[in-house]
């Protein structure tokens, strides 16, 4: 049997991706797991590329070199944003290339699971199934919740909660492959956290020159609920001298701009779910994607759910690659004669 | 042996779950069963075809008893014939003297809206269904409710970019929400206009369509332009005019919310046949849907894609499909509002 699953192996590279809308993972069963920030680039023109020395760019050093660069983040509020070729365009380059970052040897079959945002699924599966499908010989999607839930084997009475940058997904397991009805996305999420950390800099430094990028920087350095007692401090220019800026006070506000609506859609799940399971549900909550790292949130929610009963949340512990991971798995699991039809 | 037990139950979930993501993506790539949960035999629905008849039988009466037409509340579930004469309710629901100027003012088919130079300030989106009412399902698993949310707010979002209406809608999220509630929305938000956005499904032909849906009959060209140029600068709002709405009986309603659906009808079928020669132009008919005849304000039910053909639903997966449709709704809408300046083809 290992010997088979082992020849399976050589054949077939298995593949799981997480598609972000901030951030893309790639997990290989040649156990090489990498990462790219969701942003592609192509130069603006001859000159642009003489500068760059490549006709695309991905990820960081495309957002390093943007002002050269027609930049693009496809995925918006998880789906491919309207655009609308270039989108397209933009999400083939970024599986071609996270492909190549797996290294799969020429004559490998490549095998991937791809988890994408759950309201991808509604509207956009055949889209992103096309724009995917050029770059592997068979191909499964399937929401980032769900893949995250099946590679931590939480397939049963377990509720998922996926921070991304574009959508918060949540997901209740429960034995079976997830309904809608399972599933919910709501739009406060990474992205919402930067607009309001950006508006409420902009009101209190208004003479400071900052921009999203720095923002979201800002965020990912800092980001808390509740207190911590360290100072948050950062360099901004003010009519070009760079200058210390004390921010903690935004930061805090700015990340509990999404808890209301967290607590709330939560609540909302468990309550929605069979009666005789949800006391199980609410004792097995994680947390997963990038939101799961602000500091104290696993803690705030357990205390906001605390009025309803015991719970117990808990935060996976590689946000990065929790989806691609899950995906890797499932496709792993997945028996050889359904990836024939796909 | 009870851990053995939970070992082949925890096997048979994960190839449970295995299987379903199988079939799922089998679904998504055409290959799976076709999965219909709910079929609408052309455009009517079995609930509707209750209220037709019964509605049909009132209007019936109406016409043999040569009475007035019948209070809004009682139109809800009626189909008016061309012909049907339309003369002015009391607030009461008294049929009031006409007289034989006035009858002959409202039946040359003048635009009132535009004769009292009413303006637009509120439109409501209403996208069908939601929640546990997925509306028509397609054989890839696309549901109708989903394509109608995302078309709205794009559409939504089209408006609101033009920087002069107030642009509101019934659902902005996957949820059930009752079209009595949808109507109250509309009446709470003093709407404007009302455009409710749905997808069609036929399961007997392989055909690609487009239909809109409204409530009133046509109305003249020249007299309308007169009476624009009379009324113009005129500050008032459509929904400030319910009371004369109550004295001239169902009249503008009616008369612009076929206007309504001719204009949708139009951008939606020619902007649409221009990238795809397939689509049938069904036209604009009237039928007796709640949210249409709920609403104080010109309404219309447009079906802007037919589920029920593989091409188009494949198409209406990817974004730019959907952006187009609504890129047709909001010229449609446009040129209702500015008729006359109309430009056929949609902007982008």
């Amino acid at each position: 049997m290992k010997q088979k699953d082992e020849q399976k192996q050589d054949k077939s590279l298995f593949v799981g991706i997480d598609l972000g809308t901030s951030r893309s993972s790639i997990s290989a069963g040649n156990n090489t797991r990498e990462w790219i920030e969701s942003y592609v680039g192509w130069p603006k023109d001859f000159i642009a590329q003489q500068v760059v020395g490549k006709p695309v760019l991905f990820g960081g050093e495309a957002l390093e070199n943007r002002l050269s660069l027609d930049l693009c983040r496809p995925l918006e509020r998880g789906i491919i944003k309207a655009g609308i070729e270039k989108s397209d365009e933009a999400v083939k380059e970024i599986i071609k290339y996270l492909i190549g970052l797996a290294k799969p040897g020429s004559d490998q079959k490549i095998h991937a699971v791809v988890g994408v945002p759950a309201d991808s699924l509604k509207v956009n599966k055949l889209a992103i199934r096309s724009a995917v499908s050029d770059n592997v010989n068979s191909l499964m999607v399937v929401s980032e919740p769900f893949a995250v839930a099946y590679g931590m084997n939480l397939l049963n009475n377990a509720l998922v909660i996926d921070i991304g940058a574009g959508t918060t997904d949540f997901c209740i397991m429960h034995g079976t492959i997830p309904s809608e009805e399972d599933q919910k996305t709501i739009l406060t999420a990474g992205d919402y956290i930067d607009e309001q950390l950006f508006s409420y800099l902009s009101e209190k430094y208004p003479n400071s020159k900052f921009n999203k990028n720095m923002v979201r920087q800002f965020k990912e350095q800092f980001s808390f609920v509740r207190d911590v007692t360290e100072d948050m401090q950062v360099v901004i220019p003010v009519n070009g001298k760079p200058v210390m800026h004390d921010i903690k006070n935004e930061i805090r506000r700015a990340c509990e701009s999404i808890l209301p609506a967290l607590v709330e859609t939560t609540t909302e799940m468990i309550a929605r779910f069979d009666p005789e399971f949800q006391i199980r549900i609410k004792n097995n909550i994680v947390l997963a994607g990038g939101g799961s790292l602000i500091r104290g949130i696993a803690e705030y929610l357990q205390d906001a759910l605390k009025e309803y009963g015991t719970c117990k949340v808990t935060c996976v512990s590689d946000p990065l690659f929790a989806g691609s991971d899950g995906a890797l798995k499932l496709a792993q699991d997945m028996p050889e004669k359904y990836w024939e039809q796909l | 042996m009870m851990t053995g037990f939970f070992r082949k139950n925890e096997i048979k979930q994960k190839n449970d779950i295995l299987r379903g993501v199988y079939e799922e993506n089998l679904r998504i790539i055409g290959k799976g069963n076709a999965r219909i949960t709910r079929t609408r035999f052309f455009f009517l629905r079995k609930t509707f075809l209750t209220f037709l008849l019964a509605m049909s039988a009132l209007l019936l009466h109406g016409l043999f008893s040569n009475t007035t037409l019948s209070p809004e509340s009682q139109l809800t579930a009626s189909i008016i014939p061309q012909n049907m004469p339309v003369l002015p309710v009391s607030a009461t629901g008294e049929a009031l003297p006409a007289s034989s100027d006035y009858k002959a003012f409202i039946n040359q088919g003048v635009s009132l809206s535009r004769v009292f130079g009413l303006r637009v300030k509120t439109i409501m989106i209403d996208a069908g269904h939601g929640g546990v009412d997925s509306g028509t399902i397609g054989k890839m698993g696309t549901k109708e409710k989903d394509i109608s949310l995302d078309i709205a707010k794009r559409l939504k979002e089209r408006l609101l970019r033009t920087g002069h209406y107030r642009v509101l809608m019934t659902r902005e999220d996957d949820v059930a929400v009752a079209l009595n509630n949808r109507v109250e929305m509309a009446k709470a938000a003093r709407a404007d206009l009302f455009i409710s956005v749905h997808l069609n499904y036929i399961p007997s032909k392989p055909i690609n369509i487009i239909e809109t849906y409204y409530f009133g009959p046509t109305s003249d060209d020249k007299i309308r332009e007169l009476a624009k140029q009379e009324n113009a600068g005129s500050e008032y709002g459509l929904s400030d005019f319910k009371e004369m709405i109550g004295k001239i009986g169902e009249t503008m309603k009616l008369q612009e919310s076929r206007e309504f659906a001719a204009s949708i009808q139009k951008s939606l079928f020619a902007n649409t046949s221009m990238h795809n020669g397939n689509v049938h132009d069904f036209g604009i008919k009237r039928a007796p849907f709640v949210v249409l005849l709920g609403v104080d304000v010109p309404a219309v039910l447009a079906e802007v894609s037919c589920l029920s053909n593989g091409q188009e639903e494949k198409e209406l997966s990817t974004e730019g499909h959907r952006e187009n449709i609504a890129r047709y709704l909001e010229a449609g809408i446009m040129d209702y509002l500015n008729k006359g300046d109309f430009s056929h083809e949609a902007k982008r």
